[in-house]
């Protein structure tokens, strides 16, 4: 047992750190907000150089070859700072081409998702906002050399930027919802399919994607015909773990940002820093975020390791969404008025905070799994 | 990073398990949590034999120095607490081993060493605290018990109160006032000695179940040999300050919630109510998730806070939210467990008690960890002072 990072992971936290605080300011997240893109193709392109959507890809696929673990670390960067954007759902996207794809498939999309030549995403959600296979009723029928999509999407992240969607049908009525889902690379400028912006609490460009008769090579199907559904259960397990970073970098950040607010403002003729009441809550805030860290650490190296990693995944997601809430909520509380400002840095952790507790699986459902696992028949 | 054990630890862990397993099995139906060792014959009979078998076995001093008789690591004497929490084994006295012995090896002059820490080792003594009293609680530095130097020895006046198996122990630490008119944390000594001085009387203070656990302890013209003093006179308090951080590890007590929760699981799996099992209710369901889940992440920051005492890093910030978060868990699932028996819940150790009025005693229990060894208040204070640079409270 060693709990700390080794000499790679420093440098690589280090490096994401100080490019993201002269890259990525808060004015260029808050444009970013606003505008209708999302995302900033030049810094895209920066990160690209640095390696960062090819991270966890294999060498031989012009990858960085890293762990898991690893791209823990840069998240928790990521989500320190705030990078808006589709870094995160690129590399999610990877997950299934890496777990199930073909070697051609690795072949054709790893490397150019590595340069930072093709935004990923994956459509799962629909109507219903179930993460479960029940909710699928996007069909996939076969035609002579392709199938064909019909149906819409709901959620999908930065659709209207991505060059491929990984698109998650129904190609059976099968004996259980899980039996009959089939996995698709769509391109995603193929004719019949449209995308709209929602418009979401963290303004992440959760995107609405219908398809209407959109042809797909059955040569795009990743993994088996019918049996697509265990590739997006390991999908949202690693995905949980993902996402978990990205928020304990944002708790790291409120409770930084909040503590440091709390030396400076005086009232009463102290700085509020020295009220027993908001110690003992700022306490309770270093707390929340330490036994995250901890528990996300875990899971991030089980699922490195390559162990079976379930139970853990849905813990931390179970916990961590709860703790990212609480931190930033808090952290708002202890700011007074101005926290509640829009021009205040803090306030943009608090919104990341709901959109990260959705992403992946909420509590109630991530529970449920956890009760699954703890053996509750 | 790294949570993993390499395979000379699994293979000792599998030891600590299957010798504790074996102990539990022997446990004596009386025997219910966390404390009833000091309140009943039989627990306590148990007690001293688990005691036995291990300071037999070498595992009362797995970290100490080999001079001492360390025959482990830092990292095995947490696989041991472990087990020893996992299956409700009793057996290390939490005043002798885990607080004085550490201290008594950092501090203590070799004399005062090659004295007290052999019994300590083999299991055959029991230690109690004699640190607060009546009108000193969380500032202990405020008391009035004296401990005055006449020649070779001390004389000890006074009362002292909560002391948990007073009545139970053979020897007592405390800490007295050597100088009453001297500077405040300049004016203390900390003192061991006999239970069986004359002087002494014990009296029992009955617990919110009744149980006999603390006691109050008063001193009358109480004589200890001089040479029994940890540190020096009047500089009692760096002592006291030296344990307290040994105060604070938690992992056996969070193994055995772990474990406590598997046997809820279980109990809700077998129960019915409103005709099906109480497993199939999503409420219950989910709050059990959720415990579950903070018990992970409770043994997670454990480990974390094992791996600093590993390379001599302590983070007194990490062990106080460890302290706090633990402890804190410790009362909800205290609640959760009472709620989820429904009727049952209330109901102490007998016949129509479930899981053997565990759950019962959980609800009396869960304070021994949120109150003493320096209340979560306390630990808040010492997060926001010295681990966020707060300013100190005036
Ligand atoms: C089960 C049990 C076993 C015990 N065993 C022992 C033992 O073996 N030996 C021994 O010496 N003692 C023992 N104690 C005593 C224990 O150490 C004290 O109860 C504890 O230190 C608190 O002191 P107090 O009870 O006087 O409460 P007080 O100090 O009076 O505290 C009362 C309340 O005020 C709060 N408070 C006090 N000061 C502050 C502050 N500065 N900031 C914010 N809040 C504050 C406390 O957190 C608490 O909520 C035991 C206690 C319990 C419950």
């Amino acid at each position: 047992m060693d709990l700390t990072f080794n000499e790679t992971q420093e440098i690589l936290r280090k490096m994401a750190r100080d490019f993201l605080i002269t890259e990525c300011p808060k004015s260029l997240v808050r444009e970013l907000e606003d505008s209708e893109k999302g995302y900033s193709p030049e810094l895209w392109k920066k990160m690209a150089e640095l390696g960062w959507m090819g991270l966890i890809i294999p060498e031989e696929y012009d990858g960085m070859g890293y762990t898991f673990q690893d791209l823990t670390v840069l998240l928790e960067e990521t989500g320190r700072n705030i990078l808006p954007g589709p870094l995160v759902c690129t590399i999610t996207s990877t997950f299934p081409i890496l777990d199930a794809g073909t070697e051609n498939q690795k072949k054709e999309f790893l490397p150019k998702v590595a340069s930072g030549e093709l935004i990923l995403t994956t459509a799962l959600l629909e109507a219903e906002g179930t993460f479960s296979a029940s909710g699928i009723a996007v069909k996939a029928t076969p035609k002579g050399e392709d199938f064909v999509i019909n149906g819409t999407k709901l959620f999908v992240e930065m659709a209207h930027a991505a060059d491929y969607i990984i698109c998650v049908t129904r190609t059976k009525d099968g004996a259980s919802p899980e039996d009959g889902i089939t996995l698709f690379i769509v391109d995603a400028k193929a004719s019949g399919i449209s995308c709209e912006v929602i418009p979401t609490i963290a303004a992440d460009k959760l995107c609405e994607v219908q398809f209407k008769n959109v042809l797909v090579p059955k040569k795009n199907m990743l993994g088996e015909l019918d049996k697509g559904w265990p590739i997006i259960e390991k999908m949202l397990e690693k995905g949980a773990i993902a996402k978990c970073a990205e928020s304990l970098g944002g708790m790291q950040a409120a409770v930084e940002m909040t503590i440091a607010y709390s030396k400076d403002r005086v009232q009463y003729g102290r700085p509020i820093g020295a009220f027993q009441a908001l110690q003992h809550m700022m306490a309770d805030l270093w707390t929340t975020m330490t036994t995250s860290r901890y528990l996300v650490y875990e899971a991030a190296w089980i699922e490195s390791e390559g162990l079976p990693c379930a139970k853990e995944a849905s813990m931390a997601k179970a916990y961590v969404n709860d703790a990212y809430k609480y931190v930033t909520r808090w952290s708002i509380r202890l700011h007074g008025g101005i926290g509640t400002s829009r021009d205040h840095d803090i306030s943009l952790y608090y919104l990341r905070a709901k959109a990260a507790d959705t992403a992946f699986g909420n509590t109630d459902l991530h529970r449920e799994l956890v009760a699954q696992k703890i053996g509750l028949i | 990073m790294d949570f993993g054990f390499t395979d000379e630890q699994i293979a000792r862990r599998k030891e600590f398990s299957d010798v504790c397993k074996d102990l539990a099995a022997k446990r004596p139906a009386e025997y219910v949590g966390f404390e009833s060792a000091y309140d009943n014959e039989p627990s306590w009979e148990y007690y001293k034999l688990c005691a036995k078998e291990f300071g037999k076995r070498g595992w009362l001093t797995l970290d100490w120095p080999a001079e001492y008789g360390g025959s482990g690591t830092m990292m095995d004497r947490v696989l041991f607490s472990e087990a020893r929490g996992y299956y409700g084994v009793g057996g290390v006295d939490v005043f002798g081993i885990g607080m004085l012995a550490p201290t008594l090896l950092a501090a203590a002059s070799e004399e005062v060493k090659k004295k007290f820490l052999p019994p300590i080792a083999a299991g055959d003594v029991t230690w109690c605290e004699l640190w607060s009293e009546p009108n000193a609680g969380s500032d202990l530095a405020s008391l009035t018990a004296t401990a005055i130097r006449k020649g070779d020895e001390y004389i000890m006046n006074g009362q002292k109160t909560w002391t948990t198996g007073a009545h139970r122990a053979d020897w007592a630490f405390g800490v007295f006032k050597s100088d009453p008119e001297g500077r405040p944390h300049h004016n203390l000594v900390f003192l061991l000695f006999d239970m069986k001085t004359p002087g002494i009387e014990v009296r029992p203070i009955p617990f919110t179940n009744g149980t006999h656990i603390y006691n109050e302890v008063y001193l009358d013209d109480v004589h200890v040999p001089a040479e029994n003093i940890v540190g020096q006179e009047n500089e009692g308090w760096a002592i006291v300050n030296l344990l307290a951080g040994f105060e604070r590890s938690n992992i056996d007590a969070i193994m055995a919630l772990i474990r406590q929760l598997e046997d809820l699981v279980t109990y809700c799996n077998v129960t019915k109510r409103n005709g099906q099992p109480l497993s199939k209710d999503p409420l219950i369901r989910n709050r059990l998730a959720q415990t579950a889940c903070e018990l992970e992440a409770a043994r997670t920051l454990a480990y974390r806070v094992a791996d600093l005492q590993n390379r001599n890093e302590m983070s007194l910030m990490d062990a106080s939210a460890l302290k706090v978060f633990a402890s804190e868990l410790g009362e909800r699932y205290a609640s959760l467990a009472t709620d989820v028996a429904g009727p049952y819940g209330q109901v102490k150790f007998s016949r129509w008690a479930p899981l053997n009025g565990l759950l019962e005693a959980m609800y009396h229990e869960c304070f021994v960890f949120t109150i003493s060894m320096g209340t979560n208040e306390i630990q808040k204070n010492i997060i926001a002072w010295y681990g966020l640079g707060l300013p100190r409270m005036r």
